[in-house]
C-alpha cells in the first residue's frame, strides 16, 4: 500500500466517523437516567457504540475508496491481479475482532454483577403483572399494596417480579434494568433510584391485545416524604371503614387497556364498550348489576357476540368483595350516564 | 441423454382412458381439489368418529376438527391429488414404475411450473415464484403496520388485527420468504455448479416444494378464521399463544409444521447432493463458496429445525389438548418453551444468513474480477458460526428470568460468532481491492449487503452485551437490528442472487436501467425506515405495540412515509423481471464471464444439465491467472436451442 492510499483511506474514514458521530451524539437517544443502574449500562452502551463508530468508518472508508478507486474502466475486460490471501493480514483481522469482544465481555460482566449486587438491606417491592395492570406491593409495609410504584430516591430497591396469568416484562427506560414476569417464577431486579420525578413503567413483552396500554409510572420520592406516604397509607389499609372507590379501582386495574368508559376518560377497543353496558345487559337478558359482577368474576359466563372467549383475563375474580362493589356500582353509574 | 431420448420418454396418455375419467383421476389440480376435500372429510369423520365412540359430547369439536381435517389431513390429501406421492404409491402397492420415466422432468411450457416436476431447475423457478408471492404479501401486511403506527393512538385497527399483522408479517418473512427464497436459488444453482444432473432426491425435491405453499396459505387464511388471526408475533411465546390465543394460533403452530418440514427435506437433499455428486475432481476445497455455504446451512437445518417442530407440537397440544408441557397453572414450565424455540430460531438467523454469504461469494469474485480473498477462511469460518450458532441461543433470553449465571457464557459465545463474521467482511473487503470492480445490479446489492450487514452486526455486538441488551431487549432497537439483518443482509443478497442468475434462470437479460433504480431505490428507502427506529427503541419504544407514547410520534411518521417508498421500489423490480422474462434480449451462457460450472452452459440449462459430467481441474476462482480452468467439459457441448425451457 502506497503512503497516498493510507492518506487518502484515513481522510474517508474520518469523515465517516465525524457523520457517524454526529448521528450518535446530536439526537438524543437515551431516556433521562433515573438510576445509578441506568449509569453503568449507559457506559456500556457507549462504549460500544464508539467501538461500532470505529469499525463502521474503517469498512466504511474500504468500501467508499474501492468503489471510486478500482471502478473498471468501461470496455476493460481484464481481471485483477490474482491474490489469493494474505496469512498475516488474515491472522490479524482474526485476533483484533478477538480483542475487541473480549474487552466488551469483559467490562458487560463487570456492569452485570454490579447492578445485581443489591447490597444487605434493600427495599422490598413484590411485582405482581396480570392482564393488563401492575401490582406493586411492600412486604415490609404489611403487604401495602398500590398500582403505581413509589420508591426512595437513593436506597437499594430489590423487586421481586412475577406474573399472574402470561409473560410480561417489566420496565422503566428510566431506570434501563428489565425483567420478565413469568408465571411460576420469581426472578429479582435491583434499582437505585438516584432522581426525583415521575417515570412511565411499561409492559414490554407481548401480553394479548390490551398489551400496549398495559402501563402504570413508577414515582421516585424523597426518603421523608415516602416515608410518611408508607405511613398514611397503612392507616388506610388498617382502618376498617376505609371508603373504596370504584374510580380509583376502575383506574388501579387500568381497565382502560381494553374497555371504553367515557367517564373514566378509557377509549380502549379490544373488550365491549362500557358506556352500552345497560344495553349489553338487556341483550342476555340479566339484570345490570349481577350482569356485571358476573361478566367481572366469570367472564367466560357470557361472551358478547363478536368477542371471542378467553379474551378477558380471569384474574379479576380474586378482586377484595369491597373493591369489586364499588367498581360495579361506578359502573352502574356511569354507564347510565352516558 | 439427449433432448431427442428425453421428448420420447414422454409417454403419450394410454388410450383406452377416456379424458374425462384423465382430468378427474390423473395428477394434477382437480384431482387435488377433490382430494383435498376428500382427505379433510375423513379427518373431520376421524375426530367425530372418536369423540362419539368415546361418548365425549359435544363429539363435534370445532377446534379439533377444523386442526385434523383442514390442516393435516387436507393438505396431505392436496399433495397425493397433485402428484407428490404417485411414484411412492406405485412402488409400494408393487405395480409397474418407470425408474427412467422424465415426463415429469424438465418444462416445456409455463404450465410445466404448476405440476409435480422433478427438474431441480424448474423447482429452483416454482420456489423463488411462490416466494416472491409471499413477500409480496408479507410487506403489504407491512405497509398496513406502518399506516397505523404514523400517529400514536388507534387508527385503522383493532389490536387483535394488528397484533395480527405484524405476527404474520414476520412468520411470512421468515418461513414462506427468506428460508425458502434461498433453498430456491440453491435449487437451480448447486447441482448445476456441482456438474450434477440433478438432485439426489427429485421426487423428495418436487414434495418439499409443494409443502411451502400449504404452510404459506395456513398462515395468510388465519385471517379468516374466527377469532382472527394468531397475534402472540411470530416467537409464539407461551402460555399466551398456547391458552390465550384464538383458533388462528393452531394455523400458526401447523403452518410452521409444513414449512419445517420441506426445510429438512430439502436439506437432506443438499447435503446427500454435495457430498455424493459432485464432479470428478471436485474436491471440498474446490467447491465455490455458494455451495460450502448451503452444505453448512443445511448442516444448521437438519439439526435445528426438528427443535421448532417440537415447540409448536407442544404448544398446540396445550392449546387444544390442555396438556401442560408450558403451563405454569398446571405445573408446565413457561421458559422450557422458549429454551427449545430458540435452540431452533437462533441457528435459523444463520439459516438465513449463510446462503447469502454464499451468493456474496460468488458476486464480488466475479464482478471483481479476482479470486476471492482467503477462500480457505471463508469456508472454515462457515463452519465455525455452524458450531458457535448452537451455543448461543440463550442471548435471546437475557431477561426471561432463566438461571442468571447462563448470561455470561452465552454474552461470550455471542460476541465470539462476531470473529468469523468480521472474518467473511474483511475479506470480502480484500477480494474487491486492486480489482477491476463492475457495478451491475448484483454488485450494488451486494456493496449494500455489506455496508448494511455491517451496521446490523455491529448492533448484533451491541445487543450480544448484555447490560446493553437489558435495556434494548424488546424495543424498537431489536426490530432495527433484524431488518438490518433480515433485510438489509439477507433481503439483499437474495436480490443480488436473483438478478446474478436470472439470465440463467430465463435465458433472457433483465433491464440494467431498471435494476439500478431498483437498488437505489430499495437502499434508500429501506435506510430512512429501519436507521431511525434504533433511537425510538434507545428511547424506549417497546415493539409490538398497537399505541405509543405521543413523544414518539414525529419519527413514527418519518418512517411510516419512507416504508411507504420503500414499498413502492418492489414495483420496479417486479416490472423489471415480468418483462424481462417476456420479452428481454436473449442471454448469452456466460454474460458475466464466471468461472463456475452453471455459466459454462446454455441459459437455461439444458434439461440434464451437462451432455457428459464435466472433468474439475481447478479452483472456481482463478480470475487473472493465465489459462487458469475451473473444468474441462465435454468438448461437443454445444447449448441445442430446441432444449430453451422457458417459453
Amino acid at each position: 500500500m502506497r503512503k497516498g492510499q493510507i492518506l487518502t483511506l484515513v481522510g474517508i474514514g474520518v469523515v465517516a466517523g465525524g457523520i457517524a458521530t454526529a448521528v450518535a451524539v446530536v439526537p438524543t437517544w437515551l431516556p433521562t437516567r433515573a438510576s445509578v443502574e441506568a449509569g453503568r449500562i449507559d457506559d456500556a452502551i457507549w462504549m460500544t457504540i464508539i467501538i461500532s463508530i470505529v469499525i463502521f468508518s474503517v469498512v466504511a472508508a474500504v468500501i467508499i475508496y474501492e468503489v471510486i478507486r478500482f471502478r473498471a474502466k468501461p470496455g476493460d475486460d481484464a481481471d485483477g491481479p490474482p491474490v489469493h490471501g494474505h496469512t498475516g493480514l488474515e491472522i490479524t483481522w482474526t485476533l483484533i475482532p478477538l480483542g475487541i469482544v473480549t474487552a466488551i465481555a469483559i467490562f458487560s460482566a463487570i456492569v452485570l454483577s454490579r447492578n445485581g449486587n443489591a447490597g444487605v438491606d434493600p427495599l422490598r417491592v413484590d411485582v405482581i403483572a396480570q392482564q393488563y395492570s401492575w401490582t406493586f406491593s411492600y412486604p415490609d409495609a404489611k403487604g401495602l399494596t398500590s398500582s403505581v410504584l413509589r420508591l426512595p430516591k437513593g436506597r437499594s430497591v430489590l423487586l421481586t417480579i412475577t406474573s399472574k396469568d402470561v409473560i410480561h416484562s417489566f420496565w422503566v427506560p428510566n431506570f434501563g434494568q428489565k425483567q420478565d414476569a413469568v408465571p411460576g417464577l420469581h426472578p429479582t431486579l435491583h434499582i437505585t433510584p438516584d432522581r426525583l420525578g415521575t417515570f412511565p413503567v411499561i409492559c414490554v413483552e407481548l401480553c394479548g391485545l390490551g398489551h400496549a396500554l398495559m402501563r402504570s409510572e413508577a414515582i421516585v420520592m424523597t426518603p421523608a416524604s415516602f416515608d410518611s406516604w408508607l405511613k398514611s397509607q397503612q392507616q388506610a389499609v388498617t382502618s376498617p371503614n376505609a371508603s373504596v372507590s370504584g374510580a380509583a379501582v376502575f383506574k388501579d386495574n387500568n381497565c382502560s387497556a381494553c374497555h371504553t368508559l367515557t367517564a373514566a376518560g378509557a377509549k380502549g377497543t379490544a373488550g365491549p364498550d362500557l358506556d352500552k353496558l345497560p344495553q349489553w345487559a338487556a341483550q342476555a337478558k340479566q339484570p345490570l348489576e349481577s350482569f356485571i359482577k358476573t361478566s367481572i368474576v366469570d367472564p367466560n359466563a357470557y361472551i358478547q357476540p363478536g368477542f371471542p372467549k378467553n379474551l378477558m383475563p380471569q384474574t379479576f375474580g380474586s378482586l377484595p368483595p369491597a373493591q369489586l362493589n364499588a367498581l360495579v356500582q361506578y359502573l352502574i353509574s356511569s354507564s347510565k350516564k352516558g | 441423454m439427449t433432448a431427442a431420448t428425453l421428448h420420447d420418454a414422454h409417454p403419450p396418455a394410454p388410450a383406452h382412458h377416456g379424458t374425462a375419467r384423465r382430468l378427474l383421476l390423473g395428477a394434477g389440480w382437480i384431482r387435488a381439489a377433490w382430494m383435498f376435500c376428500f382427505f379433510a372429510l375423513i379427518g373431520v369423520g376421524l375426530v367425530v368418529g372418536i369423540r362419539f365412540a368415546a361418548d365425549w359430547h359435544p363429539f363435534l369439536d370445532k377446534q379439533i376438527a377444523v386442526l385434523v381435517g383442514l390442516l393435516v389431513m387436507g393438505p396431505v390429501g392436496f399433495l397425493a391429488g397433485i402428484g407428490c406421492f404417485d411414484y411412492w404409491v406405485y412402488y409400494a402397492l408393487g405395480r409397474p414404475t418407470r425408474p427412467e420415466d422424465h415426463s415429469g422432468h424438465g418444462a416445456r411450457s409455463w404450465k410445466d411450473y404448476f405440476r409435480v416436476n422433478t427438474d431441480h431447475k424448474v423447482i429452483g423457478v416454482q420456489y423463488l415464484v411462490t416466494t416472491m408471492v409471499f413477500f409480496i404479501i408479507g410487506g403489504m401486511l407491512a405497509l398496513l403496520i406502518r399506516a397505523e403506527l404514523a400517529r400514536p393512538g388507534i387508527q385503522f385497527f383493532d389490536p387483535q388485527t394488528f397484533n395480527g399483522l405484524f405476527s404474520v408479517h414476520a412468520s411470512l418473512m421468515i418461513f414462506l420468504f427468506i428460508i425458502p427464497a434461498f433453498a430456491g436459488l440453491a435449487n437451480f444453482v448447486v447441482p448445476l455448479m456441482l456438474g450434477a444432473a440433478d438432485m439426489a432426491f427429485p421426487r423428495l425435491n418436487a414434495l418439499s416444494f409443494w409443502l411451502l405453499p400449504i404452510a404459506g396459505i395456513m398462515m395468510v387464511s388465519s385471517f379468516l378464521v374466527p377469532g382472527g388471526a394468531f397475534a402472540c408475533g411470530w416467537t409464539g411465546y407461551v402460555p399466551l399463544c398456547s391458552t390465550h390465543q384464538p383458533l388462528g394460533a393452531v394455523f400458526f403452530n401447523q403452518a410452521v409444521q409444513w414449512a419445517g418440514a420441506s426445510s429438512i427435506m430439502t436439506a437432506l437433499n443438499f447435503l446427500v447432493t454435495i457430498i455424493t455428486m459432485r464432479a470428478p475432481g471436485m474436491t471440498f476445497w474446490r467447491l465455490p463458496l455458494l455451495v460450502w455455504a448451503n452444505f453448512t446451512t443445511s448442516l444448521l437445518v437438519v439439526i435445528a429445525t426438528p427443535f421448532i417442530a417440537g415447540s409448536q407440537f407442544f404448544s398446540m397440544f396445550d392449546h387444544v389438548m390442555h396438556t401442560s408441557f408450558f403451563n405454569a397453572a398446571t405445573g408446565g414450565y413457561p421458559l422450557g418453551y422458549q429454551h427449545i424455540f430458540w435452540f431452533y430460531s437462533h441457528p435459523a438467523v444463520y439459516i438465513m444468513m449463510l446462503p447469502g454469504f454464499g451468493i456474496m461469494s460468488e458476486v464480488i469474485s466475479v464482478f471483481s474480477r479476482k479470486p476471492i480473498f482467503g477462500y480457505r477462511l471463508m469456508a472454515l469460518s462457515l463452519m465455525a458460526i455452524v458450531v458457535l450458532g448452537f451455543s448461543v441461543w440463550a442471548h435471546h433470553m437475557f431477561v426471561s428470568g432463566m438461571a442468571s449465571w447462563l448470561r455470561v457464557p452465552m454474552m461470550i459465545t455471542t460476541l465470539l460468532i462476531a470473529v468469523p463474521t468480521g472474518i467473511k467482511i474483511f475479506s470480502w473487503l480484500a477480494t474487491m481491492w486492486d480489482g477491476k470492480l463492475h457495478f451491475n445490479t448484483p454488485m450494488l446489492f451486494a456493496l449494500g449487503f455489506l455496508s448494511m450487514f455491517v451496521i446490523g452486526g455491529l448492533s448484533g455486538v451491541m445487543l450480544g452485551a448484555v447490560p446493553v441488551d437489558i435495556h434494548m431487549n424488546q424495543t424498537y432497537f431489536v426490530v432495527a437490528h433484524i431488518h438490518y439483518v433480515l433485510f438489509g443482509g439477507s433481503v439483499f443478497t437474495i436480490f443480488a442472487g436473483i438478478y446474478y442468475w436470472f439470465p440463467k434462470m430465463t435465458g433472457r437479460m433483465y433491464d440494467e436501467k431498471l435494476g439500478k433504480l431498483h437498488f437505489w431505490l430499495t437502499f434508500v428507502g429501506f435506510n430512512l425506515t429501519f436507521f431511525p427506529m434504533h433511537i425510538l427503541g434507545t428511547e424506549g419504544m417497546p415493539r409490538r405495540v398497537v399505541d405509543y407514547a405521543p413523544k414518539f410520534a414525529g419519527l413514527n411518521m418519518f418512517i411510516s412515509l419512507a416504508s411507504f417508498g420503500l414499498g413502492a421500489s418492489t414495483i420496479v423490480f417486479l416490472y423489471n423481471a415480468i418483462t424481462s422474462w417476456r420479452s428481454g434480449e436473449k442471454a448469452p451462457s456466460n454474460p458475466w464471464h464466471a468461472m463456475t460450472l452453471e455459466w459454462q452452459v446454455s441459459s437455461p440449462p439444458p434439461v440434464f444439465n451437462f451432455d457428459e459430467i464435466p472433468q474439475v481441474v481447478g479452483s472456481p476462482y482463478g480470475y487473472g491467472i493465465p489459462g487458469a480452468q475451473h473444468a474441462i467439459l465435454a468438448p461437443s457441448h454445444a447449448p441445442a436451442p430446441e432444449e430453451v425451457a422457458v417459453t
